[in-house]
């Protein structure tokens, strides 16, 4: 049977987009990192880092526990830096709003094989395998990843405030870049229970390549612009489309 | 990597025992998934490489052991499965009462006893039973359920009494009520037996249990929101004011 259009075979089993996540929790911290070495480290997307301040970039790290999901349990590590959207077609809609930001995922490693599979073939996200543990339980949120036996990195995030959710679901584009090739994948968030705070997170660097191009953006001596938790989150990832940049 | 960990999960197919599980194979844990309703646990496990899912009656003791044997050293056990009619005392069927106490009492011996030896000569384990708040406060229409959580919580005290010091990890759980299928059910079918609550959120009671098991073993009892802990302290300090409350919430007027 051929697969309807939006369905991707994925270990046996097809996954039909978009795909939906209706439990995960989240925690998250954003850091200023100079922009011209984080810019040298997305180079091989062809995107552009976002400088909200002169001379500045945005890291951002979040670690995610997807409960209930289209790709099944799973726990999640993210490094992403803010972009600007590329320019050229495919693009704006021409009375549509100009795109806004986006996050252009770097690394992405994961702890189960179906999530790593259509991660990786279906949205070009950077998968790669590691142990995860995570505490979400306790005030502190904490997280270490570790490949092939040895520490990558492990990150603590401190409780914040409560903040309201917002109405309706916001939506970002997330970036990607396998193989040479950038793609853009639509994706939309309704959080709820969520929780800030400026600084608040503590990050410990290990050994990985990851870790060392963190390192050298100075991500381990910088204070952290804010945090923030999330109790229960629901996205949607729709399929992604190939961008030139 | 470190080794993978068993955990044995019964009620999976819904509520609390679903996002147990769930949760727990995010994690990296294997884990047995058991349920007398098969499409619940499908739903479980789906596309979840690390969950096994197995049909059991908890309330059969041989069925019990048998899955036991079968799966290997456990780790940890989450026992969530149990049924709870709301029915008046005498109104409910002697059958239906045999019943009640064969799944929610005796199904937690049967998983006590095929699970915590392995436990105790592995010298290390952790066993989550649930219990209810029902337990410590009985309220009308759940006399069979309560009785049979009161008998979970004695049991698992005089469990830990004679395990202290073993290695083994005895949670008893009393939530009040959490907002999972069955309960949604049974308040709109019934909204005053319920005392018109809202659930709290399972997620909320799971954080709790795992919050406890960093304390010391001897902290039996977990009383997952704020709500459920006052309630138990106002139950043995000041047990007629809380009658009269409960009277209050559950009448049917």
């Amino acid at each position: 049977m051929p697969a309807p259009p939006g369905a991707h075979p994925i270990q046996g089993d097809r996954v039909v987009l978009p795909v939906e996540i209706r439990d995960a929790a989240v925690a998250s911290a954003m850091f200023p990192v100079p922009a011209a070495a984080a810019q040298a480290v997305i180079a091989y997307s062809g995107l552009e880092v976002v400088r909200p301040l002169p001379g500045r970039a945005v890291c951002s790290l979040a670690f995610v526990r997807y409960a209930d999901g289209d790709l099944g349990p799973y726990h999640e590590f993210a490094v992403a830096f803010l972009v600007r959207p590329p320019d050229g077609p495919p693009d704006s809609p021409p009375d549509g709003p100009p795109r806004k930001v986006g996050a252009f995922i770097h690394w992405l490693p994961v702890n189960q094989a179906f999530t790593l599979e259509a991660g990786r073939t279906i949205w070009g996200f950077p998968k790669e395998m590691a142990d995860i543990r995570m505490d979400l339980a306790s005030r502190t949120k904490r997280c270490l990843v570790r490949v092939d036996g040895r520490t990558a990195l492990e990150l603590h995030v401190r409780p914040g405030v409560p903040v309201p959710s917002g109405r309706g679901a916001p939506s970002v584009d997330a970036y990607s870049c396998m193989d040479g090739v950038t793609r853009r994948t639509p994706w939309t968030l309704s959080p709820g229970g969520v929780r800030m705070r400026p600084g608040g997170a503590l990050l410990k660097l290990g050994d990985h390549p990851v870790a060392h191009e963190l390192r050298g953006l100075g991500l381990d001596r910088t204070r952290a612009l804010s945090v923030s938790t999330v109790d229960r989150l629901r996205m949607t990832f729709q399929e992604a489309a190939e961008v030139r940049t | 990597m470190t080794a993978v960990r068993t955990a044995l999960v019964t009620g999976a197919a819904s509520g609390l025992g679903a996002l147990a599980a769930r949760r727990l194979a995010a994690a990296g844990w294997d884990v047995v998934a058991v349920d007398l309703d098969t499409g619940g646990l499908a739903e479980t496990a789906r596309r979840s490489p690390n969950t096994h899912v197995r049909v059991c009656d908890v309330g059969d003791a041989e069925a019990v052991n048998a899955l036991v044997a079968g799966v290997g050293p456990v780790h940890r056990v989450v026992h969530a499965a149990a049924i709870g009619p709301l029915v008046p005392a005498l109104e409910q069927p002697l059958e239906d009462v045999e019943n009640v106490l064969r799944t929610d009492f005796l199904g937690t011996v049967h998983v006590v006893r095929a699970t915590m030896p392995g436990m105790l000569e592995r010298g290390g384990g952790e066993l989550v039973l649930f219990s209810s708040l029902a337990s410590l406060l009985p309220v009308p229409k759940t006399s069979a359920y309560a009785a049979a959580k009161a008998a979970v919580n004695v049991y698992a005290e005089a469990l830990a009494a004679e395990h202290a010091g073993s290695g083994v990890v005895i949670r008893c759980v009393c939530p009040r009520q959490v907002d999972t299928p069955g309960f949604r059910a049974a308040a709109a079918d019934d909204p005053a037996a319920t005392g018109r609550m809202r659930g709290v959120p399972p997620g909320l009671v799971l954080d709790a249990v795992d919050r406890s098991l960093a304390r010391p073993a001897r902290d039996l009892y977990v009383f997952p929101d704020p709500l459920t802990r006052v309630v138990a302290l106002a139950r043995r300090w000041a047990p007629g004011t809380v009658r009269r409350l409960v009277g209050q919430v559950t009448s049917s007027r």
